[in-house]
This record gives structure tokens, sequence and C-alpha cells, in this order.
């Protein structure tokens, strides 16, 4: 069973709904949440650097997940926010 | 011998409270159908409507516009008017008709309970033909769109949207039901009659109408103004009901429920209204952006009826100004994107002029909205246009049922308030849709949005297929495409040639 996470690429408009394995990596997960809106919607914000992944915060302070912790290891939950970006 | 004047008789006839004597009042009148502020019944019995019509009056004043409104449609179909009509404003209708003329029904129930069970004679007087009048509203709406299901089986929608579980139907279906079906009948009054009619009808009604005139749809025009004619007399019946509950210091309960309901009804208007008025219409035919329609129908009018009654702006004002700025662009884009779950076709109508109309309304639109629409129209021009379809499914408000989007491209506004009640994590777009779930989360605690659907297992298979089918898409009719077959991309195409 997948699990769904929310997720807000950066500068795209939309909130999105990303079904996710929990033995990804964060990589990975950029990666997934990526595909649906990057060229479709929105551009990459840089393509010479990776993509990161950090819980969603209110002020937009959380450090971003090592590249290789997995969506087990994070202990992400069904609906959990995240936010993808280039640092 | 001839007939008394109206008001010869008219006091007399409609004071119909009396003293049950085979049941207790509070069996005739329970609380939680009547007044849960258990108002004193001498209070109510103040209650003066301020529009009085008797029922042979009013069957002939409607019978009168009735008689107008089809004879002009009759007219307009002997010109094969929406033959030649634009496709995208073909898409206005197929959506107004559907979200609109069931709707009307429920608005009879709603006036139907206020009948029943109001404390006030004239309250109970005026909305018996609040009733009347909603059933006139859904019958002349579907049967005006019934005539165009052999143009295109879209319009079927009028008839169906309702019974279905399209995305569109539930985010409508989810506010009118919490604000029209499921209140007593006072709390109903204020949240219809007052935030809905009062407070945001006008935007459709006359608006809408007034660009339909320039279109050239008499038959639309005349439609809606006809029915507006019903919703300015029996929107009246809130007024002295709010004023007698504020006089019973009642204020904040009633300043919460237009709170509430306020919201709640212009989430749909941003999107039945603001979509059509500001990329539908052709752009010579638009009389005022949606944005001026507010600020002249709402900020202006409803804010000074506001303080008319005795009652506050609500406390979100702030952030309802910045959604008028923002909200339906948002939605646009999104529905746009997502068009193969709809069942109109939207058009993108984004033609060069129409951007400089849209920056000039809204500053700021290129840097943000524009921004989403240049990778789409560079999609089109380089003929990818698969991926001018959105994939995968967009996050929706557990309050509003729409997307959770905002300003994308040089901004990055798109954000999520999350909620944990009873172990179930919920997901709103504002802080408002927030609150009105904080008011009384039992009430709302159990809804799925369909994208929650997906995980509860109701749509089956859970894919993308399992979803369309689910909302009547392939069903119904088919889904949505571009109205303009992407035609108003092709201004870019050197453009994007050169790049």
């Amino acid at each position: 069973m997948p699990l769904a996470l929310l997720s807000r690429f950066q500068n795209d408009a939309h909130v999105r709904v990303i079904d996710v394995q929990p033995d990804q990596t964060m990589d990975e997960v950029a990666a997934a949440c990526a595909a649906p809106a990057v060229d479709r919607q929105v551009r990459h914000p840089d393509p010479s650097k990776p993509l990161r992944v950090r819980m969603t915060t209110p002020d937009d302070s959380a450090p971003p997940f090592e590249r290789k912790l997995t969506v087990r290891e994070a202990g992400f939950r069904h609906f959990e926010c995240v936010d993808v970006f280039v640092e | 011998m001839p007939a008394l004047e109206r008001s010869q008789w008219y006091d007399i006839a409609r004071s119909t409270n009396w003293t049950p004597s085979f049941v207790t009042e509070e069996e005739l009148f329970p609380k939680e159908m009547s007044d849960p502020h258990s108002v004193p019944v001498s209070e109510w019995e103040t209650y003066d409507e301020p529009y009085k019509v008797s029922y042979r009056e009013y069957v002939a004043i409607q019978r009168e516009k009735d008689s107008g409104a089809y004879s002009v449609r009759s007219a307009l179909q002997r010109s094969k008017y929406y033959e030649n009509a634009d496709p995208a404003y073909l898409s206005l209708l197929k959506l107004h008709y559907a979200a609109i003329a069931l709707s009307e029904y429920q608005t009879g129930i709603a006036s139907a309970r206020m009948a029943r069970f109001g404390r006030a004679p004239g309250m109970r007087n005026m909305a018996t033909f609040g009733v009347l009048d909603e059933l006139r509203h859904g019958q002349i709406q579907l049967s005006f769109a019934h005539q165009l299901v052999p143009l295109d089986r879209q319009f079927d929608w009028a008839q169906r949207a309702q019974h279905t579980n399209n995305w569109a139907a539930l985010s409508g279906r989810h506010a009118l039901d919490d604000v029209m079906m499921t209140r007593d009948a006072i709390t109903t009054s204020i949240m219809v009659n007052f935030a809905f009619e009062t407070g945001l009808t006008n935007v459709q009604m006359i608006g809408l109408s007034a660009d339909a005139a320039n279109i050239g749809d008499f038959t639309f025009s005349n439609l809606i103004t006809s029915i507006q004619s019903d919703e300015a007399r029996h929107a009246q019946i809130a007024t002295p009901l709010i004023e007698i509950l504020i006089r019973n210091g009642k204020k904040a309960e009633v300043q919460k429920a237009v709170d509430i309901a306020f919201w709640r009804i212009w989430k749909i208007f941003a999107l039945l209204t603001g979509i059509p008025m500001d990329y539908w219409f052709p752009l010579e035919k638009r009389d005022q952006s949606f944005k001026e329609y507010m600020h002249e129908f709402v900020i202006v009018q409803f804010d000074r009826q506001l303080k008319d009654v005795g009652l506050d702006r609500p406390w979100y004002w702030e952030h309802f100004l910045n959604e008028i700025d923002t909200y339906h662009h948002t939605q646009q884009a999104g529905i746009w994107s997502w068009r193969n779950t709809v069942w109109w076709n939207p058009t993108g109508g984004l033609g060069k002029a129409e951007r400089v109309w849209l920056e000039q309304k809204y500053p700021g639109w290129n840097d943000t909205f524009g921004k989403y629409w240049d990778v789409i129209i560079d999609n089109v021009n380089n003929g990818k246009l698969e991926h001018t379809h959105a994939v995968g499914n967009p996050a929706l408000c557990s309050m509003c049922n729409n997307t959770i989007a905002s300003r994308g491209g040089l901004r990055w506004d798109a954000r999520v308030r999350q909620k944990e009640y009873q172990g179930r994590r919920y997901n709103f777009c504002s802080e408002p849709c927030e609150w009105i779930f904080d008011q009384e989360p039992d009430r709302y605690k159990d809804w799925n949005t369909v994208v929650d659907r997906l995980y509860t297992g109701e749509i089956s298979p859970p894919n993308a297929e399992g979803l369309l089918k689910y909302m009547g898409i392939g069903v119904v009719s088919e889904g949505g495409q571009d109205a303009h077959g992407l035609r108003w991309a092709d201004e870019y195409r050197p453009l994007a040639a050169a790049e």
C-alpha cells in the first residue's frame, strides 16, 4: 500500500498528492514529486542542483532530509506535507 | 363587490400564530428545527416583512416573468444562436445550469423549512412564496438546459451533476448541504437569504447577465435577470429576523452564521462566475473584470448592508480581499489542467491581448499565474500535447473540496493548513475553511473528498480510470477538452519556434 504525501514543489501553484513507497529514498521522493509538475506547469527551479525534501513548516525553516534517508526512516504518515526545492 | 385593498386585510390574514392545544409549543416548533436561540414569541411577532405581496399579485407577476423569459428563448431558438455560439461561452452555460438548476430545489426545501418552522408569521408567509420562487427557478433552468442536450451531451449534466460524485458537484453540494439543508429555520434564513442571496448572487445574476447580453445571449441574460428579481424579494426575509436576534442579544450567533455561509458560498461563485468572466468571455465582450464586479456588488453593497443590519464584516475580510485577486486564477489553472475531470470544455483563452488585460486588472498576474501558462504554451507549440494534461491528483481542501493552490511562478504561495482531529489528518486551503471546521468538527469530520476516497477503498480501481468513471466522466458524457482546440496558443508559435 503506497503512502500518500502532499507535495509542495518550489514555485508550483498546486499542492499535489504523491504516492510513495516506504523504501524510497528522499532523492526518489523528490523525483516522484517533480514528475507531474516539472515542465508541465512549472519549471525546474535550477536543473544544476539536486532537489531536496524537507517537512513543510509555516516559516519554511525545516532542514532538508538526508538524500539517502527512506520514507520509513523519516517516519512519514498519510498526508505528510513536504517541500521539494533546491538549496 | 370590489375586492379589498391588500393593505386592508394583509396584517390580519397573516397573523397565523396560535396557542396549540393538542401538542406543546416545543413539539410544534422544536428548537433544533425552529429557533435554537429561544427568542420569545412576542418578539418574533414584531417581525414586519419589508416586501408584502398577496398570492393573486404574486401569480400575476410571475406569469409575466415566465412568459417574458420563454418568449425570448423562442426568438433566439429561431436564430440558431447556440449552434453558432463560442464554445467557451457554451461551457459557461454547462457549468451554470449543472451547478444551479437542481440546487434551486435545495433552496426550495430550505425555504419550506422557514415556511414551516419560522416563528414569525410574516417570515412564514414570505418563505412560502420563496418556495414557489425556487421551484420556478429549478424548472425553468432545467427546461432551458434540456433543449441544448441535442446540441451537446454535456448539457445533460444540468439534470445529472447533483446525482454524481464528480468533484465539482461534490464541492457545491458539500457547501449547499451545509448552509441550506442541515440547519434550523432561523440559521438557514441568515445563511441563505442574507449571506448567500443578499451577499453574493448579484455577481452571478446581474454581473453575468450583463456579460451575457453583451455576447448576444438574451435568453440567458433574461433568464437570470428574471430569477434575480425573485431573489431580491425573498432575500429580504432575513433582514427583520436579524434585527430581532440582535435586539435580543444574539449578534455573535448571527455574525458566526454569516461568516460561515459567506465564505462557503464565496468559494462556489469564484469558480462559477470568476473564471468565466475573466477567462471564457471574449475579451471585447467583457463588461468588467470579476474583481470589479466583486467590488461593486460585494465589497461596497454588501458591506453597507452588513452595517445597516448591525453586523460587522466577516473576520476574514482581508483574506477575502486577497482571494478576490487570486483564487479564481488558481482554480482556472487547475480546472484547465485537469479538464478531463469536468463536464464542460474550459478554454485556456490566453492570447497576448488577454494577458495584457489580466495584468492590467490583476497586477502581477504575468509573474505568477502567467508563468504557469508559459510552460503550457511552450508544450502546446512544441507538440507535447500530452504534457498539457495534469497527471496525478491535486490536494483537495477538506472543507471547500477545491484544489489547494495559490500563486506560483516567481512566488510559492500554495500552502496546506493541516489539522489532527480524533486521529485523522485534515487538509485545508485557507484559514477560514479551517475555522469553519473548528466551529463544529463533528458536523464535518466524516466527509471524504474524492481524493480521500481513493485511499478509503470507495473508488475501484483506485487509479485515474477508476476515478474518472466514479465521477461520471464517460458515463454521463465525455470529460472536458480545451474549448478552442488550443488555438489561443497559436500566436506564441514563432516565439516557441525561435527558442
